[in-house]
């Protein structure tokens, strides 16, 4: 159904408060640690304090006298009672455990869970745990992917054989004959995006409490795929997943780095059974940053572009090392959602790129806002420039020329991708007239000679969203999944209220407000008439296997199941409705919270009176109608895909893709290397709009994470394997004294393959990432060094005015 | 537990305070908790008891003397210091350092006295101080005694306060006329830690430097005066060559710094060099302290 269908657009599209807002701002919202529960347990881990160790014993017999002590669940239980979660990579890969607690007898990374205690309270637990003793040997350990390579590498997981996880080649077009009859070759040794996470408000928590009597475990707690969390759990615990139960309720932030719950969960789970009484485990902000996801930390080795003397990209190569941490986990499937942007914004004909996911003794990775795409589109966004400086082609020319133009939409990428639509020259042209580009570049000249330099940036981004996840079977042939579906329900009560419940669970992201939107306009209410389940609950059937909260896509999964659902309950009322009325259920129009006759307004039956003649005296109904009819649609929404052609590693991976170009202006202080960043403009293409307040808080959040990525937000390790940056002393987060004020604008180029036209956004690609180190690299000029990091504090980009990596950038032709 | 056992002790006035800090083996301050209650999260330190002092209203008055010399309470909040006229116009660089300090709901906790005893090396006040002249006033169980600042600050969190003492007051007395004072400071990000800060204070008589104060934080030992670059400065005209003297000097000086994930040691070194070269500057402009 698209919006044609329905009645009336009254109120998709509009801005119209959110109606979580209400609750949340009241303080009435439900978080993780609110949820009260009777005769509740709390589970603290004992954690890894060595990068990586053989554990030689753990004693646990002090804790047995303290008050409060409720038992503890050790790694050789885990052992018995579970096998090793899922893994996604193939053979040799595959023999990885992860397990809930450190397996195999060892610890990989600094904060890894050893022992979980529980106490009759959070500080009885945590008092627990500091009696509980683990006697580790040292082991020799890796933090740089680059040495993990090296085959006197220690080894993370001794039963691969070796620290790769993942190794393949994508090859599209012909980049050799391309680099060779180049006019230009661009080579580069070196580039690397770093670590970062995406510091949501509230850090994981679960509660789980096991039903002996049913069999049952109940979690409650932030769950951003709930079925892909109930399987793994299901499985590890070898537990039918229907005798799992998710609920969600508010929930503080996901950004794809809470997909990795179920490994705490588990462990949760399995001492509430053990237990017999409820726990919960609530996170730290260490513990968060310590194993909460860390976004992905990537080498690009060997970069060469080739381009022509009129300055149009051919395409590019080059070799990535993606440091995935101690255990794969969602990994290594960054190995090949990164293609499913494979041309950044480009008309890019040849790519080849060497990926391998290595393994290293630091914290695992987890899907990250702009997940493995933003790495890759950092890339491509760089060597443009860095082309561009070199080459003596002006950056805005130089992507314009380059850019995917609007007219060749829909466009096949080199992999068999569909870019479905867009119009990147003109977001660039409002971008460059937010920051007033004539004018920044007047200010630019001005400030030679001040001890100031002013750059400016452009950062053109991709947010590719709705997941064909045939796309696993790229990175393992065996997987059995494909395509994408969502779910919805919606249901009129015994009043005639509507009750709305989807798949998504929304972190934030004001899916109560757009899914109230929508089915409004599909039922003639008001958004304020609907009713919107708050969060998720696995045991309401709205949810599909695919369910949950990432990879940008509930404006179009999410919003289709509902639409399907609606349309659904619409054909019921109509049912009922006709046969009271004396009329065909075509006749039947819904509007004002009535069902009456087309073109008849006086026949009409108010949505009370058909929930009342459906719930009470269904015997008013012909028997077919009282048959069919239960007042409840639950609909899948299918996002048409098919299976990629896994020999060509070809096939369109996503549906939609939403467009975000930045642009900035900063400045730099020649002395300190401290940026200022003067004006900031984004221009945010996600198709139709449902509410366009809603997006434009999710584009200012996506930016403001961005900016603090590429300024501050840095998970850095020492030699020894140890995060420097446990905590909000040495990982700052950007706040409001930070950040510019940010200008926005938008287009709108309706998806011609969703719903309503809409498509999925949110994560951005990582846009201020590239605006900035493009913006330092104007700033800094062709006589300072070239950006090669993604992460640029002070004392790097004072390095890159001293000069210094010149030779690592060549122009061969 | 966040906390291990320990005592929460209030107590009615400073000699009770005294009291109990040089009765109580491994009893502490706490004031208002800006450092003090993380230090604990993180198990950093393991007192026996926690004096807490911060309702004493001995401690939170601010006066002035008729010679102007400001007297301000030990357990006076940032945002009170701020907040205060008489602040504001006997010692402005210590109104505008606490009305910028991180955020309001740490202004409306932290302590000046919990600042200067705590002395990190990254904190703000200790190098401020030490240039204004700063005199503190400690309650001991020997009776009250007088300390300067530059014998106050003994070295990186240290202080002279001795067992069971405590800090009652700091007393910053005026400026000699022609005096000005300007301080500067390379943060990550705008709130967040330091990485170099610089305070410079010139005693100007006839536009000739009589006297200099200039004093580095977020160095090993902070704060550290830089006597050498203070002695090239005086005998100077004061809209002289101050920067090239001082960066001259500055060379000689014995700094240590350390590296941490925000930059390296060497990087912090400079920028205090930086900093100082910029208070210079902003003296020459006259940028009002």
């Amino acid at each position: 159904m698209t919006m044609q269908d329905t009645a009336t657009s009254t109120w998709t599209g509009k801005t119209v408060p959110r109606k979580e807002d209400d609750r949340l701002l009241k303080a009435q919202g439900e978080f993780g640690d609110d949820t009260p529960i009777a005769h509740l347990g709390h589970v603290v881990f004992v954690r890894s304090p060595y990068a990586h160790a053989r554990i030689l014993d753990i004693d646990v017999s002090a804790a047995e006298s303290l008050p409060g002590y409720l038992g503890c669940l050790l790694p050789d239980e885990v052992d018995v009672l579970t096998d090793g979660f899922m893994e996604l990579q193939p053979a040799p890969a595959d023999a990885e455990v992860d397990k809930c607690l450190a397996a195999g007898g060892k610890v990989r990374f600094v904060g890894e869970p050893v022992v979980a205690v529980a106490g009759t309270s959070r500080q009885a637990a945590r008092d627990v745990a500091a009696t509980v003793v683990v006697d580790y040997e040292p082991l020799p350990h890796v933090v740089d992917a680059r040495r993990a390579v090296e085959p006197e590498a220690p080894q993370v997981h001794d039963e691969i054989g070796s620290n790769v996880a993942w190794d393949g080649v994508y090859d599209w077009g012909d980049i050799d004959a391309a680099l060779k009859s180049a006019d230009h070759v661009i080579e580069v040794d070196e580039l690397h995006f770093h670590r970062f996470s995406s510091t949501p408000l509230e850090c994981s928590v679960v509660t789980v409490s096991y039903d002996a009597g049913i069999d049952t475990f109940n979690l409650i707690g932030g769950c951003a795929m709930p079925q892909i969390t109930t399987l793994m759990m299901a499985a590890a615990m070898r537990h039918p997943a229907e005798k799992i139960r998710i609920v969600s309720k508010d929930f503080g932030g996901s950004f794809g780095v809470k997909i990795g719950m179920y490994v705490p969960a588990t462990a949760v789970a399995l001492l509430s059974r053990k237990l017999g009484r409820p726990m919960r485990w609530t996170e730290t902000r260490t513990e968060h940053h310590w194993m909460g996801g860390h976004g992905n930390e990537r080498w690009f080795h060997n970069v060469k572009m080739a381009v022509t003397s009129e300055g149009r990209v051919l395409g590019l190569s080059y070799d990535a090392l993606d440091d995935v941490g101690a255990y794969t986990r969602y990994e290594p499937l960054g190995a090949v959602i990164w293609t499913q942007v494979a041309n950044a914004c480009y008309q890019l004909q040849h790519l080849k790129v060497h990926y391998r996911s290595i393994y290293t003794n630091k914290g695992p990775v987890h899907p990250n806002r702009g997940y493995s795409r933003l790495q890759h589109m950092w890339l491509v966004e760089r060597m443009m420039d860095i082309a561009a400086h070199r080459l003596g082609f002006d950056p805005v020319q130089f992507r314009l020329q380059n850019y995917v133009q609007p007219e060749q939409y829909p466009y096949e990428t080199v992999n068999g991708c569909v870019y479905d639509s867009g119009n990147l020259p003109l977001s660039l042209e409002k971008a460059l007239d937010l920051i007033e580009y004539d004018d920044a570049r007047r200010l630019q000249r001005e400030s030679a000679g001040t001890g100031k330099r002013i750059g400016i940036g452009i950062g053109s981004t991709l947010d590719s969203g709705t997941n064909n996840f045939g796309q696993a079977r790229l990175i393992n042939q065996f997987l059995p999944f494909s395509g994408n579906t969502e779910g919805g329900l919606v249901r009129m009560g015994v009043d005639g209220s509507v009750y709305t419940v989807t798949g998504g669970v929304a972190f934030g992201q004001g899916h109560e407000t757009t899914v109230a939107q929508v089915v409004a306009d599909m039922l003639g209410l008001t958004p304020d008439e609907i009713i919107t389940h708050r969060g998720s609950d696995s045991a309401l059937s709205a949810q599909t296997g695919f369910s949950g909260s990432y990879a940008s896509q509930f404006a179009v999964t999410g919003i289709g199941a509902i639409l399907n659902a609606t349309r659904k309950l619409v054909r019921e009322i109509q049912l009922v409705a006709a046969s009271i009325l004396g009329a065909t259920p075509e006749e039947i129009v819904l509007e004002g919270g009535h069902a009456l006759v087309l073109g008849d307004p006086e026949r009409a039956l108010p949505f009370a009176a058909v929930a009342g003649i459906v719930h009470f005296s269904p015997a008013d109904l012909p028997a077919e109608v009282a048959d069919e009819v239960g007042l409840v649609g639950r609909a899948v929404y299918r996002a048409p895909f098919e299976i990629p052609d896994l020999e060509r590693k070809r096939g369109n991976l996503t549906l939609t893709y939403a467009s975000q170009i930045h642009a900035c202006v900063l400045e730099i202080d020649e002395e300190t290397g401290e940026v200022k960043i003067l004006r900031y403009g984004m221009v945010d293409d996600c198709g139709t709009p449902i509410n366009p307040m809603i997006i434009q808080g999710q584009v200012h959040g996506a930016t403001v994470h961005g900016i603090s990525a590429a300024l501050f937000e840095h998970f850095a390790y020492d030699d020894d394997g140890q995060l420097l940056a446990a905590n909000f002393y040495d990982y700052h987060a950007a706040t409001a004294l930070d950040l510019p004020s940010l200008r926005y604008d938008s287009v709108v180029s309706p998806s011609p393959f969703t719903p309503i036209g809409a498509k999925g956004m949110g994560e951005g690609g990582g846009a201020p990432l590239h605006a900035i180190a493009a913006a330092i690299q104007d700033a800094v000029g062709g006589d300072g060094g070239v950006v090669l990091e993604s992460f640029n504090p002070p004392e790097r980009i004072l390095g890159l005015l001293n000069g210094g990596t010149e030779s690592t950038v060549r122009v061969l032709r | 537990m966040i906390l291990p056992p320990l005592r929460y002790l209030r107590p009615g006035s400073v000699g009770d305070a005294v009291h109990w800090l040089t009765h109580i083996d491994g009893a502490i301050v706490l004031a208002g908790g800006q450092t003090l209650v993380n230090a604990l999260k993180l198990d950093l330190v393991a007192p026996t008891a926690l004096v807490d002092i911060h309702r004493l209203d001995e401690l939170r008055s601010i006066a002035v003397s008729p010679d102007r010399t400001l007297t301000i309470g030990a357990a006076t909040t940032y945002a009170a210091l701020a907040a205060s006229t008489d602040v504001r116009l006997t010692a402005p660089s210590v109104a505008s350092m606490a009305a910028g300090l991180v955020d309001r709901q740490v202004r409306n906790r932290g302590t000046i006295g919990g600042n200067v005893c705590l002395n990190d090396p990254t904190n703000n006040f200790p190098p401020l101080l030490v240039a204004l002249g700063a005199r503190f006033t400690v309650l001991g169980p020997e009776g009250t005694r007088t300390i300067d600042a530059d014998d106050f600050f003994v070295g990186t969190m240290t202080t002279a306060l001795g067992n069971g003492e405590l800090l009652v007051s700091i007393e910053i007395p005026p400026l000699p006329r022609g005096a000005r004072l300007v301080h500067r400071h390379l943060q990550v990000g705008a709130d967040s830690w330091a990485m170099a800060r610089a305070v410079v204070r010139i005693d100007d008589d006839n536009g000739v430097v009589v006297a200099s104060r200039v004093v580095v934080g977020a160095v090993l030992g902070s704060p550290q005066r830089l006597r050498l670059v203070e002695r090239a400065l005086v005998g100077l005209p004061t809209g002289g060559d101050l920067d090239g003297a001082a960066a001259e000097a500055f060379d000689r000086e014995s700094i240590e710094t350390v590296g941490d994930v925000h930059c390296s040691a060497d990087y912090r070194r400079q920028m205090s060099k930086v900093q100082l070269r910029r208070a210079l500057r902003d003296l020459a402009k006259g940028t009002p302290s």
